[in-house]
This record gives C-alpha cells, sequence and structure tokens, in this order.
C-alpha cells in the first residue's frame, strides 16, 4: 500500500490540462496549413501535389480570374503542397483546432487576376505568376549580362513579350519565323 | 404526446445543450473508415487527454447516447448501418463527424463505393477535420459539440490586390547556387527538412562578412549542436567549390 502511494508520488499527474491551458505541441507538428495569398503565383503545383483534392483550382475566362481554394474538411496534413510550393506560400501551422459547426467555415479561397496574352488579348495564365517569372529572369540576368545598356534593355523588351505570349501565339509566331527563314535562304540562293 | 418535428428537436437539443446536468454519453459509429480516427478516440480517453474528466464517457449502444461520432466516408455497405445507429438514439441527439472522411469522404471522396462524409446521409451538428484528427483536436472538438468553446476558424476570401507581387527569397544569392543549394539539401535530407535546411544556409551566406566561404561554412556548422545537420552544411559547402558555381 504504502509502496503503491510511494509510486504514485513519484509519477505526479499524467493527464495534460488542455482545454484550460495551451497544449505543448511537438517541433514538426503538421497542422492546418496556412495560406499566405500575397506570396501566392497561383502556379496550381499544391493543387497537383495534393493527394486528396483538398486544394483547388478553378479558372473562369470570362471575368478573367483564377480561384484556388483548400478545403479543411478534406485535407489530410501530408504537408506535400508545403514540399512544393515553389515561393513558400502555404505553410503547415501547428494550429489543430479546427472543429466548426458550420461545414461552410472549413473552405478557404484565394482570386488571382489572369494575364492576357499580348497577341491574342485571351486570358492564358495568372498575372503574378508571369510578374514572378519575369522578375526572376531579370534577377539571373542582371548578374550575368555584359553588353551595353541598349542591347539589354532591348533583350529584356523581348523576353517580356515572349513570357507574356500565350502558348499557341508562341507557335504560331514561330511559324512566321521559320517562314521568314526558309525565305530568307531562297533568296540567298 | 410525439415530438419529433424539426421545431422540437431544435428546442430539445438546445436545452441538452445548457441543461446538460450528466456525463455526455458518445456512441461511435464507423462507417467504413480506416480505424486511424478509432484509434485516436480512444487515446482521448486514456489518462494522458482523459475526456471522462469533463464526463464524456464512450458507451456501447445508440440508445444510450448523447453524441453520434460518425467515423469514416459513408461506404455503400455501412450506409444502412449507420442511418440505423442515428435512429436508434434517442432525441434529442448531437451527432459530431470525425476525421477528414466523415467530414468530405477526404481521400476516398470519389470512390465508386463512397457517398463522401457524415452530411450525406444524416444532419451533422460539427465537423473535427484531420486525418486522424489528435486527441487534442477531439477534445475541442467535443467542447464545440457541448457549447463550451466556440469554432476559431472562419471561411474567408482573398481578392488579390492592385500590384501584389510574390518575393523571391534569398534574391542576393545567384540563381543556380542557390537552386543547387536547395537541390542538394533536399536530396541529403528530404523534401521538407531540405527546404529548411537550404533556408538556413542560404540566410548564412547573406550575413556581411569578408571570410573565405569555406571558413564561414565551417564555423556555422560548428555552431549547429545536432551533428547530421552539421554534416550537411559541410557537403553542401563541399559542393559549392565546384567550379561551374564560381562567380
Amino acid at each position: 500500500m504504502f509502496k503503491l502511494l510511494k509510486e504514485v508520488f513519484r509519477t505526479g499527474e499524467a493527464t495534460v490540462k488542455y482545454p484550460f491551458a495551451p497544449l505543448e505541441i511537438s517541433k514538426d507538428f503538421r497542422g492546418k496549413p496556412e495560406h499566405t495569398a500575397e506570396q501566392c503565383i497561383a502556379c496550381g503545383a499544391c493543387t497537383i501535389a495534393c493527394p486528396a483534392n483538398a486544394l483547388a483550382m478553378e479558372t473562369d475566362v470570362a471575368a478573367g480570374t483564377r480561384t484556388w481554394s483548400i478545403s479543411y474538411a478534406r485535407c489530410i496534413f501530408c504537408a506535400r503542397c508545403e514540399e512544393v510550393c515553389p515561393t513558400q506560400a502555404i505553410k503547415l501551422t501547428p494550429d489543430f483546432e479546427l472543429a466548426v459547426t458550420n461545414k461552410a467555415d472549413l473552405t478557404v479561397k484565394a482570386v488571382f487576376k489572369l494575364a492576357d496574352c499580348v497577341c491574342c488579348g485571351e486570358p492564358f495564365a495568372p498575372a503574378k505568376e508571369i510578374a514572378y517569372v519575369t522578375a526572376l529572369i531579370e534577377a539571373t540576368s542582371v548578374t550575368s549580362a555584359d553588353g551595353t545598356t541598349a542591347a539589354v534593355s532591348e533583350d529584356t523588351e523581348r523576353r517580356r513579350r515572349m513570357l507574356a505570349t500565350c502558348p499557341s501565339c508562341k507557335r504560331v509566331n514561330d511559324l512566321v519565323q521559320i517562314a521568314r527563314i526558309t525565305d530568307q535562304q531562297e533568296k540567298r540562293r | 404526446m410525439k415530438m419529433d418535428t424539426p421545431a422540437d428537436i431544435k428546442r430539445m437539443k438546445s436545452s441538452l445543450l445548457s441543461n446538460i446536468r450528466r456525463s455526455a454519453y458518445v456512441y461511435r459509429v464507423d462507417c467504413g473508415g480506416c480505424n486511424g480516427c478509432e484509434i485516436e478516440i480512444f487515446a482521448a480517453i486514456t489518462p494522458i487527454f482523459d475526456a471522462e474528466r469533463f464526463g464524456i464517457k464512450v458507451v456501447a449502444s445508440p440508445r444510450h447516447a448523447d453524441i453520434l461520432l460518425f467515423t469514416g466516408a459513408v461506404t455503400r455497405a455501412m450506409r444502412m448501418p449507420a442511418l440505423r445507429a442515428y435512429e436508434a438514439a434517442p432525441d434529442p441527439k448531437i451527432v459530431v463527424s470525425y476525421g477528414a472522411c466523415g467530414c468530405s469522404g477526404g481521400i476516398f471522396h470519389d470512390l465508386y463505393c463512397v457517398w463522401g462524409g457524415t452530411d450525406q446521409v444524416v444532419p451533422v451538428d460539427v465537423y473535427i477535420p484531420g486525418c486522424p484528427p489528435t486527441p487534442p483536436a477531439t477534445i475541442y472538438g467535443f467542447a464545440v459539440a457541448l457549447g463550451l468553446l466556440d469554432q476559431k476558424l472562419k471561411a474567408k476570401t482573398h481578392i488579390e490586390g492592385e500590384g501584389e507581387q510574390a518575393g523571391i527569397a534569398h534574391p542576393a544569392v545567384p540563381y543556380n547556387v542557390r537552386i543547387h543549394i536547395e537541390r542538394e539539401a533536399r536530396r541529403m535530407a528530404g523534401y521538407r527538412q531540405g527546404r529548411d535546411i537550404a533556408d538556413r544556409f542560404l540566410g548564412m551566406l547573406q550575413i556581411p562578412g569578408d571570410l573565405p566561404l569555406q571558413q564561414r561554412v565551417e564555423t556555422f556548422a560548428a555552431a549547429e549542436t545536432d551533428p547530421r545537420l552539421a554534416e550537411i552544411y559541410l557537403q553542401i559547402g563541399e559542393t559549392l567549390q565546384h567550379p561551374e558555381l564560381r562567380p
């Protein structure tokens, strides 16, 4: 009896104080995925990686928008989205208190604008994605370019124009260019 | 007197929530889950989390239950048993949808034999998402179900603002070096940890100073308490000596 009491006092209380005091959470706990919409470029990498289809992307061409959405109801907290995100826009937080009474509260959405193609004027990609790619390429070329400023700016302008062209227009442009080159070769003969 | 109109049930439910002066009995209905949720429910009634100190008790029959806990994605075979359990429980009853599968079908949402969520067959009062929900999340869900705590999540929609632009991480480090460090870190430490390691390494590179690279990496690795991380830092530093990555 005395031995048992000694053991009980030695062990102390095992029960956590959770609802009345914050719970101690381990370092790599995977809780609610938090989306920083300002940092998101709507590239869709996370929606492809998501095994449970909790992340979804819907394109509305008429309105020129792309809507990103996450349903915490379907999320399995695997962190694949965090792994694949190129801009670190989505991160898993240690927040686990997700219970709701209204199912609609489990959905978070973000609406992004689509950019129009400079050739045909059709919306084809999120404007933020194009801006991000342009910034990334220009940051790279600044460190490597060492020509005259005029040549650099012309090159930059051409590259920007190419990035803002939709794939089908690029194909058409390529054909036109190939036709022009073969024409010149014909003339030279 | 028969009292089963929706208005009656709603009134009884609110009186149950405010006047419950005894234990809330929980009956667990498994409608096609993988058993992960069941394990977490039983983890929630172990001494560590001890849901019974709030009077939450798991019972063996739906006829004793105040709270019905539906787990699983509602498969074709388990739909009728789930409905029978729902009918057998006396009114007023609180229906809790437990786990990612119970909330919306989860990872099984598009299977041919899956109804996709408890709310497809019975009216649900509280949703506890998670795959599976941890015992603290379960206790929080019960507290929300009994009206003791308020829900924290709110639906929100972000609309892209004017001139909103995503920032580039570590812009001071050349692009090819950045990619190389991230790739090496992820190759050695796995995808998720690799990114954290690469972030820390790139942060170290950006600290101004005129020490040679080799020495900087060595002091950085020496300051790291985890020998595995220190080794990864040293190896990344070694690969940075490659002539293609020299500026």
